[in-house]
């Protein structure tokens, strides 16, 4: 087990951003850490990385507490805690050699080169920072991340701020860097559909308490799918399928919305029913699953 | 090892930042301007000055030589080369802050201690670095420039000459003096600099710390006399000192004097406890604080 959170806590003053939090995370797994704006992500992987000192609780990475251990810990860990902006006045390879320095390495510049290349910075090393989009950055934080080639990689909403192009490279970096370079790597987000796409195990937090924590495969029931139905009534429509035998597939707590979770197979019998019983169909649309159960999980809790 | 280590890092990203130059620009700019007006009428603008004296005495000799503009130009500059030294000790860790790099280094595998010695260590280099470019531009162009002779020090009540060769190491002195009065301001910008997530906060800070104790300085009022020999600045124009020479009891000057030793002394004393004060305390506030920038 390379992440083993007990009963963590962190108040802030009269406001406790993160709630007796218990989770751990088993090496090489993709873990992916979930919640709003917000929600205690960034606090909880701030007090694993000790940039914020708990109230409460214990951490171990590695089997040693990061706060006797810390130097020892960090020497096995790398991490991008949200965007950094960098040393803009100096190129790739600069920053690298930096980072790598106070890691404790002297690398070479064939060493640096290689590192850039894993991140698909190495046609722009000798660029300054200050001539990078957001995404390069990105993408140099994660290689600045994996300087001292770490065991354990924490990366706290690597896609945030990025275009579809970024995003994709960022995920398809994160699966490469588990599957190929055997990390293990914790993805913090609050793009579920990104998660969905890259974890193994997951935990959804809320307004700083744990929701749930398991695998992604357990969590989600793939033969089903889920659907928001748009209709000219969405109130009547709601109402005809709960006096039905489709009662059981209404989901989420939305008024404004009508989702259903329903088997791949029922969607046209579904939509049939809708019409047959008229209901004005305007469309529908699947939305991502863990989007919805997650969104179902949060309302639950809300308030 | 980590130490020097990390030092090496420091230094190096202040002096690969274009910014730095900026004050080393200014100096020379402002040095060269001096230098230059007095090139042109530095002998009217003395006449003028010592025009009573002439009257009474006859001066031989280059009054206007490279020693009396050093110390004219130590007297304009030195008030000002706070913001200067400001400019970058204030940024060396909220700046960091603010570029999100702070939170980056504290990820890998250093101690909080080394790091905030080491900055504190970069940005005295840096202090010093800048005050012996003063010195080159001030003390050795101006030697160049203007020549060597005696020193005349014109002050309200008296005027003091100083041989040539007893004027050199009043320099080198006056200099070291000077290194110390910047380290103090420079530990003070530093110290805010902890607390900050920008670094325009503790430049203005700190220049705001000055301006008002530089004020209570000057007025003269009972109430202010009692904290005055506490306040830093009341002792960062001890390098003066090193220009007071001690007279015989035929009124002669004493080569290699200095009129009140065990005050410059206790003033260098005062502002190094003033650095030692800034330093643990950076150092306490750091290591417990939360890095939420």
């Amino acid at each position: 087990m390379h992440i083993q959170v007990d009963q963590l806590t962190k108040e802030f003053g009269s406001f406790t951003s993160v709630h007796n939090l218990s989770f751990s995370v088993n090496a090489g797994e993709v873990y992916g850490f979930l919640g709003q704006n917000g929600a205690g992500k960034s606090t909880t992987i701030r007090m694993i990385l000790s940039l914020i000192k708990p109230t409460h609780g214990s951490i171990k990475l590695f089997g040693k507490s990061i706060q006797t251990d810390r130097e020892y810990i960090l020497s096995r860990t790398g991490a991008m805690v949200e965007k950094p902006d960098l040393y803009k006045y100096l190129n790739a390879i600069d920053n690298m050699k930096i980072f790598s320095k106070y890691g404790g390495l002297s690398l070479s510049r064939e060493d640096i080169m290689n590192q850039l290349a894993v991140v698909g910075l190495e046609s722009r090393a000798h660029d300054k920072v200050k001539k990078y989009s957001q995404g390069m950055k990105q993408r140099l934080g994660i290689a600045i991340a994996m300087v001292n080639n770490p065991d354990l990689i924490i990366l706290d909403e690597p896609t945030n701020g990025l275009d579809p192009q970024g995003i994709t490279d960022i995920r398809n970096l994160i699966l490469m860097l588990s599957r190929e370079k055997k990390k293990t790597v914790v993805v913090s987000s609050h793009l579920l559909s990104e998660v969905e796409q890259i974890a193994d195990s997951m935990l959804i937090i809320n307004k700083g308490k744990k929701i749930v924590e398991g695998r992604v495969s357990d969590l989600l029931n793939p033969g089903k799918i889920q659907l928001e139905i748009e209709t000219l009534n969405n109130e009547e429509a709601k109402l005809i399928l709960s006096s039905s035998a489709w009662a059981n597939s209404l989901n989420g707590n939305s008024m404004d919305k009508l989702i259903v979770e329903v088997n791949r197979t029922n969607i046209q019998d579904l939509s049939k029913y809708l019409v047959d019983h008229g209901v004005g169909l305007i469309g529908i649309k699947s939305v991502n699953s863990l989007e919805a159960y997650f969104l179902s999980l949060t309302s639950d809790h809300a308030v | 090892m980590q130490y020097s280590r990390i030092t090496y890092i420091e230094l190096y990203k202040i002096f690969r930042n274009p910014r730095t130059y900026i004050a080393f620009s200014v100096v020379a700019l402002v040095v060269g301007l001096i230098q230059l007006g007095f090139y042109t009428d530095g002998e009217t603008y003395l006449e003028f000055g010592l025009r009573s004296l002439t009257d009474t005495f006859d001066l031989h000799g280059k009054i206007l030589n490279g020693y009396l503009m050093a110390y004219i130009i130590l007297q304009t500059l030195l008030v000002n080369l706070p913001l200067l030294v400001s400019l970058v000790a204030g940024d060396m860790i909220s700046g960091e802050a603010s570029i999100g790099t702070l939170r980056l280094i504290l990820t890998k595998p250093i101690s909080r201690n080394t790091l905030v010695m080491a900055k504190f260590t970069a940005a005295g280099i840096y202090t010093l670095v800048l005050l012996l470019w003063m010195a080159f531009w001030s003390l050795g162009i101006s030697v160049l420039i203007f020549g060597a002779d005696d020193m005349l020090i014109l002050k309200s009540d008296m005027i003091t000459q100083i041989l040539s060769n007893d004027v050199l190491w009043r320099y080198i002195a006056a200099f070291g003096f000077a290194i110390i009065a910047m380290l103090t301001v420079a530990s003070l910008s530093f110290f805010l600099s902890v607390f900050a997530e920008n670094s325009i906060g503790p430049i203005m800070t700190s220049m705001s710390i000055i301006i008002v104790f530089t004020i209570i300085n000057t007025l003269d009022l009972p109430i202010f006399n009692h904290i005055k020999p506490y306040l830093f600045t009341s002792h960062m124009l001890g390098w003066k000192g090193f220009f007071d020479i001690r007279v015989n009891e035929n009124n002669e000057q004493i080569v290699g004097s200095i009129e009140n030793l065990p005050g410059v002394l206790t003033s260098a004393g005062i502002l190094i406890l003033h650095i030692l004060g800034f330093l643990w305390a950076s150092i306490v506030v750091f290591k417990r604080k939360d890095i939420l920038s």
